[in-house]
Order: structure tokens, then sequence, then C-alpha cells
């Protein structure tokens, strides 16, 4: 037995179940405690049927105008985003091509910077080449300079000392007589010059 | 060449006073020789010329160098300048008193510098050998100065003799 039976059956025991007839204390009878009495589906059903055709009848044109305007908006909202999406894209391949003006730019940038790198760094050489020759003529001059500076100096000190020697050496050389010579040679020399 | 008058002054009051005291030619001789040991001193001529040192104390070192050793009226003379302030041109003064000393006698002033003393005799013939050059007698002023090693050298007027060790001893330097 498959379950969809098994079900029917319980469903027609609980259903037989409610079929007991029950006479309450006023005399009232029930025949079902699951289904209405019969007056009553009629009754409840004629009036389920004119609700449902008022609310048609009054309620529908809004419904239908309420689900048109939503129609509405949500197409727009798909418009929107299909611009959108249209925009982003455009965007995007704005956004590319600029990044590709980007990497040009940059490779003549860094193009220019080492051909700048290369003049300056020439230019360097060239200075540095001068400078390094100035310096050497500058050494050469100071050591040229300073040779003649120590010579002069040397010279200058030989003649200080030489000087200082022979003026000791003729004072200690010249004796009382040689005074005497001299003297008398000039008084000599002197008188006889007129 | 012009004279500061005040130096003027002072040679002309000195020589004055010297030869009223009728010992001009001591008194003459001895302040030469006083100058010329004033010029070659850095020591006499500091302590003579210093502001700082008491006038008094000036006067003082003076008498103290020259006393027993010159006469009273020489050193009163050189005490009087350097107490009024005058030790600077205490050699000026006395070269234009000695100068005017010579004038007064008709004679010039004969500088002569020599390594040693000269002898009375050596004197009176370098004096005659110096006018017979120069055509003027002279007064003969002997500084004794042992930087001329030797030989003499003399100076009348603008007329310099030079026979001295020294200067040939510089000229060799110099050609060397």
């Amino acid at each position: 037995m498959s379950l969809v039976t098994a079900a029917l059956v319980q469903i027609g025991h609980f259903v037989a179940a409610g079929d007991e007839v029950v006479v309450d204390s006023e005399g009232i009878v029930t025949h079902s405690s699951i289904l209405p009495e019969v007056a009553e589906i009629i009754y409840g059903g004629l009036a389920s049927v004119i609700i449902f055709g008022l609310i048609i009848k009054f309620a529908g044109p809004a419904m239908k105008k309420g689900l048109a305007d939503r129609t509405s908006k949500i197409q727009k909202e798909l418009d929107s985003a299909a611009e959108d999406k249209a925009a982003a894209t455009s965007e995007a391949a704005s956004i590319r091509q600029a990044k590709g003006d980007i990497n040009a730019e940059r490779a003549r940038l860094l193009a220019d910077a080492d051909a700048q790198a290369e003049a300056m760094v020439a230019d360097f050489h060239t200075r540095l080449d001068v400078e390094v020759e100035e310096l050497r003529a500058r050494a050469a001059a100071d050591i040229n300079t300073a040779r003649t500076r120590g010579s002069d100096e040397l010279r200058a000190e030989i003649t200080r000392l030489s000087s200082t020697a022979a003026d000791r050496a003729v004072a200690e050389s010249i004796d009382d007589a040689t005074h005497q010579d001299l003297i008398e040679s000039f008084i000599a020399k002197v008188g006889a010059s007129a | 060449m012009s004279t500061d008058p005040r130096i003027e002054g002072y040679a002309k009051a000195l020589f004055e006073i010297a030869r009223a005291e009728g010992s001009l030619d001591e008194v003459e001789d001895e302040l030469f020789r006083f100058a010329r040991s004033y010029e070659s001193s850095d020591a006499l001529r500091n302590a003579l010329t210093n502001d700082m040192i008491p006038a008094a104390k000036r006067q003082a070192i003076v008498e103290d160098l020259l006393g027993g050793k010159a006469t009273s009226t020489t050193t009163q003379l050189v005490s009087m300048v350097v107490g009024s302030g005058r030790g600077r041109d205490l050699p000026a003064i006395i070269d234009l008193l000695v100068a005017r000393a010579s004038s007064s006698k008709n004679l010039e002033v004969a500088e002569v510098r020599t390594a040693v003393a000269l002898s009375d005799d050596q004197q009176a013939r370098l004096a005659a050998a110096l006018a017979n050059a120069t055509g003027k007698q002279v007064n003969l002023k002997v500084v004794v100065d042992p930087s001329v090693l030797g030989g003499i050298i003399a100076t009348v007027g603008d007329t310099v003799i030079d026979g001295t060790v020294r200067t040939r001893l510089d000229q060799l330097k110099a050609r060397l």
C-alpha cells in the first residue's frame, strides 16, 4: 500500500469519525464536527463570490495600476542599470586608454630622464677632468712655491748664521794692535784727502 | 730741517745755564756722552720716559746715574729735563745744545764713533785731519761704539766719512 493510499484511508477514518450526530442542550443538531452544514456552504459560497466580485470590480484597477507601476519602475531600474553598465564599460575603456597613455608618458619620461642623466654624467666627467687638471696644476704650483720658499728661507737662515759668525769671527780677530792700525790708517787717509 | 720750538727753547735754556756757570765745555761734553748712552740703552730710555713712574723717581734715577760721575750742573740739567716730562726729547735737546755751543766757538760738531777709545793724541790728530778734509774747525765728540767692530766713522754736518769694519763687512755681505 502506497503512502497516498494510506493517507486517504486515514482521512476517511477521520471524516467518518466526524460524521457522528451530536445534539446539544438546546436541541440544536450538528451532523459533523468537521464539515459545515449544507446551507452554510451555499450561503458562505455565495457571499464569497459576491465579495470576490466586488474586490475584482473595485480593487482590480488599482491593483492593476500598482502592478503596472511596479513593472514600469522595475523596467526603469533595469534601463538605468543597463545605462550604468554602458557608462561603466565606456569609463573602463577610457581608463584603459588612459592607462595606455600613462604607460607611454612614463616611457617617454623615463627616456628623457635617461637622456638627461647621460648628459649630466658626461658633463660631470668633463668638469671633473677640468677640476682634476686644475688641482694638479695648483698642487704643482704649490709644491714649486713651497720648494722655492723653503729654499729662500734656508738661504736667508744660512745668510743670517754666516753673518753672525762673520761678525763674531771678525770681532775676535781684531786685536788692539789692529784697532790702532785701523784708527791710524783712517786719520792718515782723512788727513790726506784735502 | 725745522726743529720743535720747545726743544729749541730747552736747548737754549740749558746752553745759557751752562755758560753762566762757566762750565760750558765740560757740561756740553758730559751731556753729549749721556745722550749717546741714553740712545743705546733701552732700559734707561724706558725708565726716563715712562709716565707711570713719578717725576721725582725719574729724577732720582738720573741723580743715581750721574752723581759723582758728572758735574752737578750736568746732573741738574738732565734732571730738570726729565722731571719736566721731556725725557723723550733729551737727545735732540742735547744735540742742539752741543751744536749751539760749537757754533758759539765757530766750530762744527764732529761726531766720531770708534770701537775703542781714542787717546788724546789721536783725538787731536783726528780733529786736525777732519778740519783739513772739511775745511771747518771741528768740535770733536767721540762715542765708543763696539758695534762698529773696528775703524772710525766721522760725521761733520752732512758729511759722513766711514772707515769702519762694520760697513766693509755689510758691503761684503750685500755683495754675497
